[in-house]
C-alpha cells in the first residue's frame, strides 16, 4: 500500500496561488520582516501588507490600544508614509519573500482608490492587492465604501479597471446586510472577499469620564468577534462563487476550521499573532492533521460543508 | 538594526525560581540558554500566555546572567496572575530580546536612575553596567507605599546611594520621587536613566530639561505586537529620527508654525523604545 500523502492544503484566489491558506492580516503583520525573528514566512500562504494610502497619513492620537475582554479595539488610523514614499522606500524589500505579498490600499474617494492600486499593483513585488474599504477609524470617510452598496462597487470597478492582479475586496461587518454588499462587489469584478474587517466598538474610563482610545471609537478585533465573523462568512458564502478569506478571532485550526466549513476557501489571521506567533504554523499543522484523519485529500472538499446552500466553488 | 547574534526569537524557558518579595509582585527566574548574554540593559520580553488564551505581555528584563534571565511582575489583571501562579519547572516562551536599550555611555559617570512604581525592573541591568564601569550610581525610587519597594538593597550593593519616596509617606519622602529630582541643583548628575508610568516620565522629562541633565526613559506601554507590527504603542517623537509622516504639534494655529520642535512623528514605543532621549518626545 502506498505511503499516505499529505492533504493538499494549496488555494487559489484568482490568479494568485497560495502553498498555505492562511494571509496575515493587513496592520497586524507590518510587511512581515517583523516577524521573520519568530516564525518561517515560507510557513504562511501570504502577508497581507499595512494599507497605503494616496497622501501620507500621521495617524491617530495614542491610547490607539485597549484590551478589551477576548478582544482588542484599535485605532490606528492608517498611519502610513503615502504611495510615493512607499513606492520609493519601501516595495523593493517586498521582492524577496518567501510567501505571496499582498497589498493593501485604502482611500477616500473613488479616485484613491484607483489611482493607489494602479501605482502598487504595477510592481512586481507585490503579487496581489486588498482593498481595504472598510477601515473604521479614520472618521466617516473610510468605511463608508463598505457600508454603501453603490460607493463599494465603484471603489471595487474603479481598482478592478487599473490591474489584472487578484483583487481582494476586505469586507465590514458593520453593516445591515453584508451579503448585499458582497454581491455588488463580486459583480464588479473582485476576485475574492475578504470577511470580515474590524467590529466598531468603544471603550470608556469611567474614572475620567473619556474614551479610553485617543480616537475615541476603534476597531475590535480578536476571539471576542469570531461567531459574529462565521456568521458573516456564512451569509456572504450564501450569495457569491468566488473566494472567501474567513478572519475574526482565529488563534486555533478549530477556530479556522469553522470559517472554512461555513464557506471560506482561506483564512486570515491578524490579533492571533499577538498571542503568539506561532499560531500560523498550528493552524496549518491542525487542519492538516484534521483533513488527514478524515480521509480527505485536500482543503477544498471541506470548503461550506457546513452550510446547506453554500454557493461558491469547491 | 540588530546584529544576527543579538537577534531576537522565540526562546523557550523553564521557570527555575520564584520569589515574591512583596505581596502582588512576583519575580519569576527563567532558566534560557543563549538570551541573558544578548540582553542589553532596558531591553523587553514579549511574554506568550501559556494558556493561549490571552494576548502575549511585555515585561522588562530585570535580571540577565549566565543561563538565567528574570522578569518582575506587578499583578493587575488576568495576563499577569497566569504568569504569577506558574511554579517550578513550568515551561514559559518569550520573544526577547525586544527594543532598544539604555545608551549607557552617553549618561557619563555621575548617574541617577529614577524609579516609579515596578519601572525598577528596567533599571537593575543598567545599574550593574553603569556600576562595573566605575560610574557613581544614585537611586532616586518611589512607589504607592512602603510595602510596594522592591529590591532596593540590591542597588545600594552596587555602591548606589538609594533615595526613597513613598506616595502614602510610610517610608522616605513623602510625595512623588520627581519631587526629590526637581530640588536637586542644576547638573546634579551627568545624566538620567528613568523608568515608571508615563506621567512620571513626563515629570523626569520636565525636571531634566530644568535641572540641564540628559534623560533616558524607558516608557511603559500596552503592547500588542511588541515587534513593530501595528504600530500601536506609539510616541509623539521629534521628527528627525523615522521616516514616518510628520504632523505639527500646533496644526490648528492659522500662522504656520515654522520652529522645528513643532514637527513631530509617531514613533513605535516598542521598536524605535521603549528607551528614548526625553528632550526628543513631544508628549
Amino acid at each position: 500500500m502506498a505511503e499516505a500523502t499529505q492533504p493538499d492544503l494549496a488555494v487559489a484566489l484568482g490568479g494568485l496561488r497560495l502553498s498555505w491558506p492562511t494571509l496575515m492580516g493587513s496592520g497586524c503583520y507590518g510587511s512581515g520582516e517583523e516577524y521573520a525573528p519568530f516564525i518561517d514566512l515560507a510557513a504562511l500562504g501570504g502577508v497581507v501588507l499595512k494599507s497605503v494610502t494616496r497622501h501620507p497619513r500621521l495617524g491617530n492620537a495614542a491610547p490607539r490600544l485597549v484590551s478589551t475582554p477576548s478582544g482588542l479595539l484599535n485605532a490606528i488610523g492608517l498611519q502610513n508614509p503615502g504611495i510615493d514614499a512607499y513606492l520609493e522606500n519601501d516595495v523593493a524589500k517586498f521582492a524577496d519573500r518567501p510567501c505571496a505579498v499582498i497589498g493593501s490600499v485604502a482611500g477616500f474617494s473613488v479616485d484613491d482608490y484607483a489611482y493607489v492600486t494602479e501605482r502598487l499593483a504595477a510592481r512586481d513585488e507585490i503579487d496581489a492587492i486588498e482593498l481595504n474599504i472598510s477601515c473604521p477609524n479614520v472618521g466617516t470617510e473610510g468605511e463608508t465604501f463598505a457600508c454603501d452598496p453603490s460607493l463599494a462597487e465603484a471603489a471595487t470597478r474603479a481598482a478592478r479597471g487599473v490591474t489584472d492582479k487578484t483583487l481582494i475586496v476586505k469586507l465590514s461587518p458593520n453593516v445591515t446586510d453584508i451579503a448585499a454588499i458582497a454581491r455588488v462587489v463580486e459583480a464588479a469584478g473582485a476576485d475574492a472577499l475578504a470577511v470580515i474587517n474590524t467590529v466598531r466598538g468603544m471603550s470608556i474610563d469611567v474614572d475620567r469620564w473619556t474614551p479610553r482610545l485617543g480616537n475615541a471609537n476603534g476597531g475590535l478585533s480578536g476571539p471576542a468577534i469570531r461567531p459574529v465573523a462565521v456568521l458573516a462568512v456564512w451569509e456572504v458564502a450564501q450569495a457569491v462563487k468566488i473566494p472567501i478569506v474567513g478572519q475574526g478571532g482565529i488563534e486555533t485550526a478549530r477556530d479556522a476550521l469553522e470559517f472554512i466549513l461555513a464557506g471560506a476557501s482561506a483564512v486570515g489571521i491578524g490579533t492571533g499573532n499577538f498571542t503568539d506567533p506561532r499560531v500560523p504554523l498550528n493552524v496549518v499543522d491542525g487542519i492538516r492533521d484534521y483533513l488527514a484523519a478524515r480521509g480527505h485529500a485536500t482543503l477544498s472538499e471541506i470548503v461550506g460543508k457546513a452550510n446547506p446552500r453554500f454557493a461558491g466553488v469547491r | 538594526m540588530y546584529t544576527l547574534e543579538r537577534s531576537p526569537a522565540v526562546h523557550r524557558t523553564v521557570v527555575s525560581d520564584r520569589r515574591e518579595p512583596v505581596p502582588g509582585i512576583v519575580i519569576l527566574g527563567l532558566h534560557v540558554p543563549r538570551l541573558a548574554s544578548i540582553t542589553l540593559p532596558g531591553q523587553f520580553a514579549m511574554v506568550v500566555p501559556p494558556s493561549g488564551e490571552q494576548e502575549a505581555t511585555a515585561l522588562g528584563i530585570y535580571e540577565a546572567e549566565g543561563e538565567r534571565v528574570s522578569l518582575m511582575l506587578v499583578v493587575v489583571g488576568p495576563r499577569t496572575r497566569e504568569l504569577a501562579e506558574l511554579q517550578i519547572g513550568a515551561l514559559l516562551d518569550l520573544l526577547a530580546p525586544l527594543g532598544n536599550g539604555f545608551e549607557l555611555e552617553a549618561l557619563g559617570d555621575n548617574v541617577a536612575l529614577i524609579a516609579g512604581g515596578v519601572g525598577i525592573a528596567s533599571l537593575l541591568l543598567p545599574a550593574q553596567a553603569l556600576a562595573a564601569r566605575g560610574a557613581r550610581l544614585t537611586l532616586l525610587y518611589g512607589a504607592r507605599t512602603a510595602a510596594a519597594l522592591v529590591d532596593a538593597d540590591r542597588f545600594a550593593a552596587l555602591g548606589a546611594k538609594v533615595v526613597l519616596a513613598t506616595d502614602d509617606g510610610t517610608r522616605g519622602h513623602a510625595g512623588f520621587v520627581t519631587e526629590l529630582l526637581r530640588a536637586l541643583p542644576k547638573h546634579a548628575f551627568s545624566g538620567i536613566a528613568g523608568c515608571g508610568p508615563s506621567p512620571m516620565l513626563r515629570a523626569v522629562g520636565r525636571a531634566a530639561a530644568y535641572l540641564d541633565i540628559p534623560a533616558q526613559l524607558a516608557l511603559e506601554e500596552t503592547f500588542a505586537c511588541g515587534v513593530g507590527a501595528c504600530w500601536g504603542c506609539v510616541v509623539p517623537h521629534a521628527a528627525s529620527s523615522t521616516g514616518t509622516p510628520v504632523g505639527l504639534i500646533r496644526a490648528k494655529r492659522a500662522e504656520p508654525p515654522a520652529r522645528e520642535s513643532d514637527r513631530f512623528c509617531y514613533a513605535r514605543i516598542c521598536k524605535e523604545g521603549p528607551v528614548f532621549w526625553a528632550h526628543e518626545l513631544r508628549w
